[in-house]
């Protein structure tokens, strides 16, 4: 899977959380922080997406990603 | 339908006056569509379809024996939620937590309590355990999957989640709990909230019956307690429920959700809002007993204290909404009580008999019932009581009646020994 495809991944489940962000346009250096998901929101849109890819690791080891683009690298990075 | 205008002038600075009333319920959503399908008995009863509410497929031996496990009931066929509720809470808001916001819109919007100081409102939620289906739909969906549970099951599996939902969407600050009184839930919220406006704690309390989500599980444990019917019905859901008939076998399940706005007298007053009626005397008692079997005395109780501080001799109520569940010894024993205090001259039917048995929501529902048979002046059909287990009684029976409510009374019972009554007074 792709870099790409995990970014788009991480947006579709942004949007089910927070669904006025349906017509933003995500890019890589988006802050979820910044879009307004609060700390329950980022935990849930990681956990959706870890479960989209049946990807089973400690949330510990993407606390540090500070945009969108970070996450979906350390996310493509333990497939 | 047209709504009778009300006098304003026979009130108490310290009557607690109910300004706003929400419904939701398998025969309608809104107060109108309700009352409409209400006063026609309009049941909505089948085998229940909901995701979680039948047991998982049956065994082949079952199904060589024909036995069936299929619960009735009466669901919500569409839970329209008004667009001002934030979607993202929806997300993760529980089926009776998207029930309560629905309805709660409609009763703050009639009472028009925007215009309060939210530190004066409190809100009160008559249920626990409410959210079970949606419990054991979680638990199937993730048991093999458990590192996948999404976070916010921490904050919804609890019952005080809907606390956190109403508070947040309608701005709440008073205070905000949920009691649990079982199948009194709703009326045991009702009388607090009652307590909490003649207190002065607060100028107006929102007392939510929440809708009770069950589950199979909950629906077995109900048949093998020997509650819930219908082994008589099976093939006609449409005449299992039948609460005070001869052929009843138990109650049959129905969603809903009821929201009564209390308020002081003297805020009660104010343009735009007209007040539904006085809730004139209460009384709550329990039997000192942990199971499901009710209690003469303990019915009899409730009814003469509320009668007592609604300072109105039997002789003066005029209809009578009863607990009338559908159960054996239930209804015997509700009427039984009801003959006791005198009170059999007044009209009876079963709002039960129309939507089904909305446990922890069965007391606002039916209180909220009164009110709308009050404004309409009608009295709404029993439906089913083909052959009433006991004559002597004013039974509203197959067709809706005209007649005006002037000193209603409203009888709960939960398992556990519990038992509550309101009185209602037209204003």
């Amino acid at each position: 899977m792709k870099h790409e495809e995990i970014f788009d991944i991480i947006v579709r489940h942004t949007c089910e959380v927070i669904p006025a962000l349906q017509d933003h346009h995500f890019q890589e250096d988006d802050s979820l922080r910044d879009l307004g998901a609060n700390s329950i929101d980022r935990s849930e849109i990681v956990m959706m997406t870890l479960e989209s890819l049946s990807l089973n690791i400690p949330l510990i080891l993407i606390a540090r990603a500070q945009n969108i683009g970070e996450l979906a690298t350390i996310i493509h990075a333990k497939l | 339908m047209n709504w009778p205008l009300l006098s304003m002038q026979n009130y108490n600075q310290h009557d607690a006056i109910v300004t706003g009333i929400g419904i939701t319920s398998s025969i309608g959503q809104g107060k109108i569509d309700f009352s409409n399908a209400l006063l026609q008995g309009q049941g909505r009863f089948g085998v229940m379809q909901r995701v979680g509410r039948q047991a998982p497929a049956l065994d082949q031996t079952q199904v060589e024996s024909n036995y069936s496990t299929a619960f009735l009931g009466a669901e919500i066929p569409k839970l329209v939620i008004p667009e001002s509720i934030p979607h993202s809470l929806l997300r993760t808001a529980s089926f009776s937590s998207q029930a309560a916001l629905a309805t709660l819109h409609e009763a703050w919007n009639e009472a028009q309590l925007d215009c309060f100081d939210r530190e004066r409102i409190g809100l009160i939620i008559g249920g626990s355990n409410f959210q079970q289906r949606e419990l054991v739909n979680t638990h199937q969906n993730y048991q093999h999957n458990i590192n996948f549970l999404r976070p916010t099951y921490a904050m919804s599996f609890m019952d005080s989640d809907l606390c956190g939902l109403c508070t947040e969407v309608f701005g709440i600050k008073g205070f905000a709990y949920t009691l649990g009184g079982a199948s009194a839930s709703g009326q045991v919220a009702i009388i607090q909230a009652i307590e909490a406006v003649k207190s002065g704690k607060v100028d107006v309390c929102i007392a939510v019956g929440a809708l009770m989500d069950l589950s199979y599980w909950e629906c077995q444990g109900f048949r093998t307690i020997g509650a819930m019917g219908s082994d008589r019905f099976a093939n006609e859901p449409e005449l299992a429920c039948r609460p005070f008939d001869a052929n009843r076998d138990g109650f049959i399940y129905g969603e809903s959700c009821g929201v009564v706005i209390v308020e002081n007298s003297n805020s009660a007053k104010r343009t735009g809002v007209t007040p539904y009626a006085r809730l004139s005397g209460w009384g709550m008692s329990m039997d000192c007993n942990r199971n499901p079997n009710p209690s003469f005395d303990g019915e009899v109780n409730v009814i003469q204290k509320a009668l007592s501080v609604a300072k109105v001799k039997p002789s003066e109520i005029d209809y009578i909404n009863p607990h009338g569940t559908g159960s054996g010894l239930g209804d015997i024993t509700e009427l039984k009580a009801i003959q006791h205090c005198a009170l059999n001259h007044a009209y009876i039917n079963a709002t039960k008999s129309i939507i089904g048995h909305g446990l922890s929501a069965a007391g606002a529902v039916e209180m909220i019932a009164i009110l709308l048979q009050m404004r309409a002046q009608k009295l709404h059909p029993t439906r089913n009581l083909d052959d009433p287990m006991e004559s002597g009684y004013n039974w509203v029976r197959q067709n809706s009646i005209a007649h005006q409510i002037k000193n209603a009374i409203n009888m709960s019972m939960g398992f556990g020994g519990m038992n509550t009554a309101i009185c209602v007074q037209q204003l």
